[in-house]
């Protein structure tokens, strides 16, 4: 039995500036004489801090009694010794018995409290995992299908390989790969429960039961590095504030070798025929909207520089547009009414704009509608996609 | 006879997978605990309703009740690991040879784990001792992972430890 490459090295950390304190990886010393330099390392940090000390846990894979005790105990005496200062356990949703066991020691010492970094984490969290965007998401991966599944092939897809799709959403494009590529092993993966409720049963409705869904946060994976031929991660690194962050866990997680793939919008490229002119208004204050929730909406044309600073080689960049003419127009209109919806009927209002820049907001969407719907019309909506290789 | 051993539900539960090993060979490595628990936790987790949660869970538990074999059995005999799953229920079974001393101290560890006063223990034992004893490894998975713990009997000098763990409900 070899469990080689399996296992995530353990570290420990102390950031002085921040003043945290971090743990990450696997931890299952025999004795405490293991982790003798550790927990020196936090009785250092103890002494350095003032007011608070952040304990970061959020990347704790494992942890053993053995080392959950040695550490306790500092803390503990800590707290005891150094009544001018307060600690910060900051656990992961995802990982939830570290949550269960940190809590205890708030029962036994009320200076230590507990936080779960991921129950409010980024900016545009409310928007993006609201439920309300679950059916436009199935009808944007339905006509995007029709482009990406030929596409696919250019960036590394094949039969038998391992991919993962990295905030997968409702998890129907990894439906749709299951069902034309035959992957050996997907997991797919999101931080919306209900996204990923919605994701098990449309599998299921498919009959397919060996999709691995898994929840969990983009920027802090467990998932174990070097593992995947492919990493799909598709019209999201424009919604994080922080891309590079979320890149650089898909290049750990994919094989030397293997490729990351992206796709990316430019929203302020939408277009549409009769009346240009509302519509491009329209998408030029999406773009602004969102970069004010601190997502870019504009990354699209940016991925190459995003792929090759992150490390890749062999960058592949293609674009396509999606349009009224590829299938059914009405799928096309059904999309930006969604799209209106949240971003002036939520986004719009939460950002605190007056009801005639809402109204002229809403105006640019409708007209993309008609243009859509216009026997003569023309409507369209660009995706960059990107890929890149992990070098061996 | 343990009263439990008689559980109606014990005939519901269906075998998954079953290890056995050599203690000697199992006590030469540390790791073995690591590898094994990470190792059992991946295969069974596969089409749990998320995978890779249920293992990180499962293995949690897991490696704890191997180091508990490693640190209190003896190099004679057989390690035998099941796991079997009735619902959103994992039931390991766990049988390993120790000496007469330890099976009386096991027995406590797992009354322990039933009595009332459980978590109050717990949290004693968190802030007082610098080490876990195996006891509170026990309650360790009694009271975060809501294990239920019994002892089966079986041939001296092994002793089975039969634990519960309903992570299916915890984890999704
Ligand atoms: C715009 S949607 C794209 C979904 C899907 N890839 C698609 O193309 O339909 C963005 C997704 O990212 C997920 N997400 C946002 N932040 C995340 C994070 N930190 N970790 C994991 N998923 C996240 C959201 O829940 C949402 O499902």
């Amino acid at each position: 039995m070899s469990t080689a490459g399996l296992s995530i090295p353990f570290k420990a950390e102390f950031d002085v500036n921040s003043q945290e304190f971090s743990l990450s990886g696997v931890v299952r010393p025999r004795s405490i004489n293991e982790i003798a330099g550790n927990i020196s390392m936090l009785k250092a940090a103890i002494d350095q801090v003032r007011g608070v000390l952040y304990i970061n846990v959020k990347r704790l894979v494992q942890m053993n009694n053995t080392a959950f005790h040695a550490f306790a105990r500092v803390v503990l005496d800590a707290c005891q010794a150094r009544p001018d200062i307060r600690f910060v356990i900051v656990t992961s949703s995802v990982v939830g018995w570290t949550t269960r066991m940190f809590g205890h020691l708030n029962k036994i010492e009320p200076q230590i409290t507990i936080e779960v970094y991921d129950s409010k984490f980024y900016p545009g969290q409310s928007f993006v995992e609201n439920t309300s965007f679950i059916p436009i998401l199935r009808t944007q991966t339905k006509m995007t299908w029709r482009h990406e599944r030929t596409i696919l092939p250019r960036h590394g897809m094949r039969s038998g390989i391992t991919m993962a799709d990295i905030c997968c959403g409702i998890g129907d494009f990894v439906v749709l790969v299951q069902k034309e590529f035959q992957p050996a092993r997907i997991v797919a993966l999101d931080h919306s429960k209900a996204s990923l409720a919605y994701a098990r049963d449309v599998a299921a409705g498919f009959g397919i039961t060996d999709i691995e869904y898994t929840y969990g946060d983009a920027s802090e994976m467990l998932l174990e590095g070097n593992q995947f031929d492919f990493v799909s991660c598709r019209h999201s690194l424009q919604i994080f504030n922080q891309p590079d962050a979320l890149l650089a866990e898909l290049y750990r997680i994919c094989k030397p070798g293997g490729r990351v793939y992206v796709t990316n919008e430019k929203n302020s490229h939408c277009l549409g025929e009769p009346r240009s002119q509302s519509i491009q208004w329209t998408y030029n204050e999406v773009a602004k909207l969102f970069s004010h929730f601190e997502m870019d909406v504009e990354l699209g044309p940016k991925s190459r520089r995003y792929l090759t600073d992150a490390g890749f080689e062999d960058i592949v960049v293609e674009s396509f547009m999606v349009t009224n003419l590829d299938g059914d127009a009405q799928d096309f209109a059904d999309v930006i009414a969604a799209w209106e919806d949240v971003y002036a009927g939520e986004m719009s209002v939460k950002r605190g704009d007056s009801p005639e820049f809402i109204q002229r907001f809403r105006q640019g969407f409708q007209d993309h509608i008609f243009a859509a719907l216009h026997p003569k019309g023309y409507a369209g909506w660009p995706i960059w996609v990107a890929s890149g290789r992990k070098p061996r | 006879m343990d009263v439990a051993e008689k559980a109606p539900a014990e005939a519901t539960f269906e075998p998954l997978l079953q290890i056995e090993m050599e203690m000697g060979t199992f006590l030469s490595n540390w790791h073995h605990c690591d590898q094994l628990s990470t190792f059992i936790a991946r295969i069974i987790s596969h089409n749990r309703t998320d995978p890779v949660r249920h293992s990180n869970f499962f293995s949690s538990a897991l490696n704890e009740l191997l180091e508990v074999s490693f640190r209190g059995g003896s190099p004679d005999g057989q390690i035998g690991c099941a796991v079997y799953r009735h619902g959103r229920t994992e039931r390991v079974k766990l049988t390993f040879p120790c000496l007469s001393r330890q099976r009386q101290f096991f027995s406590e560890a797992v009354s322990n784990t039933r009595r009332e006063d459980a978590l109050a223990r717990y949290l004693d034992s968190i802030s007082t001792g610098l080490t876990p004893s195996r006891d509170v490894v026990l309650l360790d998975l009694a009271i975060n992972f809501d294990a239920q713990i019994r002892l089966e009997n079986s041939a001296p000098p092994s002793i089975t430890l039969v634990v519960d763990l309903p992570l299916e409900g915890i984890v999704s």
